[in-house]
């Protein structure tokens, strides 16, 4: 064992800290959200360039082939400045998607996600759902024709608003998996609706009224589209928990600043031992939810319900460490804290949705409770 | 001990339940049920104030020579309990608990006759300017000056967090009328016309997208002297009086009653894996920690108002009402929030809501967020937890 970083990990953490440094200024993000944007297109471009949506697509499908903690390492750095999406949603979740798939428009649309000019988003939850695992779809396919058309409704597409295309699942009658479909953004029979999310980025609900789908954009479908949604879903929630350790790092060195330059009492607060012990209570709490983060990426590669399990396991306690860093940062900052003024409360809001993306850490404890002690007894 | 509520009690409480019956106007019910934000409608709140003036219980617990009521603190509670259940719109806490009370208490006659009748009608807001930038959980090294000139104070300085200034008529502020003394000792309340010129106010953009709170300046702010209250260097120990006046309202005891309920309708509505989550063991958990400890603030906020002999003195008891009904708003709201899964995600504008038309949104969704976000601030305003656990150290242990 050795948590030693390689050459090539130390070069793509530096660079991601240099960029964040440049592109991160709170001033900036919160103009960018003001005029509706839901991600730095700046940073996007950048992150082009520099070949990290690259480094989340496997070698054999074109991309450099990064490993999960290559991926996660440079999230970790992302997610300091809070600065995530659409990395997740696009160049890690889609391009997984499509990369494990034997579809025909494969190596057109991972060539056009890795050079940042194309950009899918993945449409899969469903009113009901708490965690995104795959599961039986109420959006339905259906042969008409010599094709097949959409039915259904899918909310929350994460930076959805702007997407090029989605990458959808939909169930298909009288077979047991679902299917996975590529729809263009202009496609008929699709109505849009997009919205803002309370960090900033945007998501979109799709509606999908007899939308006409060909065969040919038919992703996936049958007995390897199940084993592929895990995969992608557990490669994009190691990305979400790593971003979510970089803003919880990020807190402490926002709240430690705070604390040695507000003055009250005509001391620093940062004297105040109430305040010492929340402030290690937060290092604590951030250090452990590293060590969750490894644990999961030991388990990435190996037997898949161990993977599961710890990928249950981090998110249930990243996911509520990262509320209690958020929560009690805020605390520290008095009623500066509960601004959109100062990074805290952007910090807060980013862990709070991090910890609901792909489903939340009680609807993951819940699994993992399954996982460990089987399902409740009827 | 009789732990019982009486007979007379019970009467009581069937006599507001009809005056609310007959007298709630129903469009005002209706809107502060579906409030998304945790202050109420100015325009209903003032229409409403002024049903309850013409009862003669619009500012019960005030004196009773002053427009109040001689209700027992139980008939109080239970008053407020059934104002909150029938959704009848929250006072303003600045008019009718803070400045209503300090001005019967402390003020000249003409400040009386000039405001008090104008707060029990609620015809207009006061805004509470004391904390500055540099003067928060140490309000007394705040350093807005008021220098006395003729008939008039020059005021100069700067307030922050003054709720509502952006939309008040007048303000009441501490500032300081003496360096030469203690702090204590040389702060003054002073009465203020928002309207005044040199005052300018920049609202603050908050952490759920509203921007109740404002930055408040004075630059050279001309202000009569008649609007001194009580005598110079007297503010600081107005304000304490104020702080002791009420001291079960930071309870939230009704706010949190009533958001547990609701947390529970969202419980019955909303369905994970087909399932109706209040019949998910996780959210039943959840639910009842909160049901028990609620009805421990209840049962604690009563043991207050019957000043119940305490070993640790009723402050420290009322220090605790704080504590435990701040804490609570956050994880009652943060329920809400939690209950709504992947959905509670969406951001609530404030300014610019459009209900969403799909039913993959109904209503109960917007704006539970919102409030979970902005109960952050319960634990820092009217005195910060730790703040508030140094005092209860003391005051109960000597510590
Ligand atoms: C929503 C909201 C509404 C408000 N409305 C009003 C209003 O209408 N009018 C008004 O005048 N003010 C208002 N306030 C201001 C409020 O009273 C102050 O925010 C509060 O007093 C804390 O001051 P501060 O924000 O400067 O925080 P600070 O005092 O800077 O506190 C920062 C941190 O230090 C801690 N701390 C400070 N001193 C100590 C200590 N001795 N020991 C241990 N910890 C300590 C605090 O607990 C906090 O965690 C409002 C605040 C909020 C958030």
């Amino acid at each position: 064992m050795n948590f030693d970083l390689t050459d090539e990990q130390t070069m793509i953490c530096d660079s991601a800290e240099r960029l964040i440094r440049e592109l991160g200024a709170l001033e900036r993000r919160r103009e960018r959200i003001a005029r509706g944007e839901g991600f730095d297109r700046d940073l996007w471009s950048q992150s082009a360039e520099l070949g990290w949506l690259a480094l989340c697509v496997p070698e054999d499908a074109g991309g450099l082939g990064g490993s999960i903690t290559d991926i996660a390492l440079l999230m970790i750095e992302l997610g300091r400045g809070m600065a995530s999406d659409p990395l997740i949603s696009s160049a890690i979740l889609c391009s997984t998607l499509l990369a494990g798939s034997d579809w025909e428009g494969r190596a057109d649309w991972i060539e056009q996600i890795m050079s940042g000019n194309g950009r899918l988003a993945f449409a899969n939850l469903e009113p009901g759902d708490r965690a995104e695992w795959p599961a039986p779809r109420a959006t339905t396919l259906k042969a008409e024709g010599n094709g097949f058309v959409l039915n259904g409704a899918k909310l929350l597409v994460q930076d959805g608003e702007g997407a090029d295309g989605y990458i959808v699942t939909a169930s298909i009658p009288g077979e047991q998996s679902q299917a996975l479909l590529f729809v263009p953004a202009d496609a008929e029979g699709l109505i849009q609706d997009h919205y803002r999310l309370i960090d900033g980025s945007r998501a979109a609900d799709l509606r999908f009224d007899h939308a006409p789908i060909s065969g040919g954009q038919v992703i996936g479908r049958g007995d390897g589209v199940a084993a592929l949604l895990e995969d992608a879903i557990a490669r994009a929630s190691v990305a979400t928990l790593a971003s979510a350790i970089g803003s919880m790092e990020a807190c402490l060195d926002i709240c430690s600043d705070y604390l040695k330059t507000r003055q009250q009492f005509g001391q620093p607060i940062g004297k105040f031992q109430a305040l010492q012990h929340m402030m290690t209570d937060m290092l604590v709490t951030t250090h452990n939810a590293r060590s969750n983060l490894y644990h999961l990426l030991s388990r990435m590669d190996g037997d898949r319900d161990e993977r599961a399990a710890a990928l249950a396991s981090a998110r249930l306690a990243i996911g509520q460490a990262g509320l209690s860093v958020g929560r009690t940062g805020v605390q520290l900052h008095g009623g500066y804290g509960v601004t959109d003024e100062y990074a805290i409360s952007h910090h807060y809001r980013y862990l709070m949705a991090l910890e609901k993306r792909f489903g939340d850490s009680q609807a993951y404890g819940a699994m993992l409770a399954d996982q460990l002690f089987g399902p409740i007894a009827a | 001990m009789d732990l019982a509520f009486g007979a007379e009690d019970q009467q009581f409480r069937e006599e507001i339940r009809q005056f609310l019956t007959d007298n709630l106007p129903a469009d005002i019910q209706q809107r502060q049920r579906d409030t998304r934000t945790l202050a109420s409608n100015t325009h209903d709140l003032q229409r409403w104030m002024q049903i309850l003036d013409a009862r003669g219980w619009s500012v019960p617990h005030w004196e009773t020579a002053y427009g109040g009521t001689d209700w027992s603190p139980l008939k109080k509670f239970i008053f407020e309990e059934e104002l909150h259940q029938a959704d009848a719109p929250e006072f303003h806490w600045q008019s009718t608990h803070m400045i209503g009370p300090i001005i019967y208490m402390f003020g000249s006659d003409a400040q009386k006759a000039r405001y008090l009748p104008s707060i029990r009608r609620g015809d207009y807001l006061w805004c509470q300017g004391f904390s500055e930038p540099g003067a928060g959980s140490d309000l007394v090294s705040l350093k807005t000056m008021a220098i006395r000139e003729g008939d008039h104070f020059r005021v100069n300085g700067q307030k922050i967090w003054t709720s509502a200034a952006f939309e008040s008529e007048w303000g009441f502020f501490l500032v300081k009328t003496d360096m030469n003394v203690k702090p204590q000792r040389g702060i003054s309340f002073l009465l203020i016309d928002m309207e005044t010129p040199g005052i300018t106010v920049r609202r603050i953009g908050q952490i759920n997208g509203e921007a109740e709170l404002c930055e408040v300046f004075l630059d050279d702010v001309m202000v009569p002297a008649e609007n001194l209250v009580g005598e110079a260097g007297m503010g600081w120990t107005y304000a304490k009086a104020l702080l002791d006046h009420e001291r079960t309202v930071s309870s939230f005891i009704h706010f949190n009653k009533r958001e547990l309920r609701r947390a529970k309708e969202i419980a019955q509505a909303e369905t994970a894996g087909g399932r109706r989550l209040i019949d998910d063991p996780q959210t039943r958990a959840r639910l009842v920690a909160l049901d028990a400890q609620v009805t421990a603030l209840e049962w604690s906020v009563l043991r207050v108002l019957a000043d119940e002999p305490n070993r640790y003195g009723g402050t420290a008891a009322a220090s605790t009402l704080k504590i435990t009904g701040s804490r609570l708003q956050q994880a009652i709201t943060e329920l809400q929030a939690d209950l709504l899964g992947p959905r509670a995600l969406r951001y609530y504008d404030p300014v610019d809501w459009n209900e969403p038309a799909s039913p993959l949104w109904p209503h109960h969704v917007a704006g539970r967020t919102s409030a979970a976000l902005i109960s952050r601030a319960s634990t820092i305003y009217g005195g910060s937890e730790q703040v508030q656990k140094n005092i209860l150290g003391k005051i109960a242990f000597g510590l």
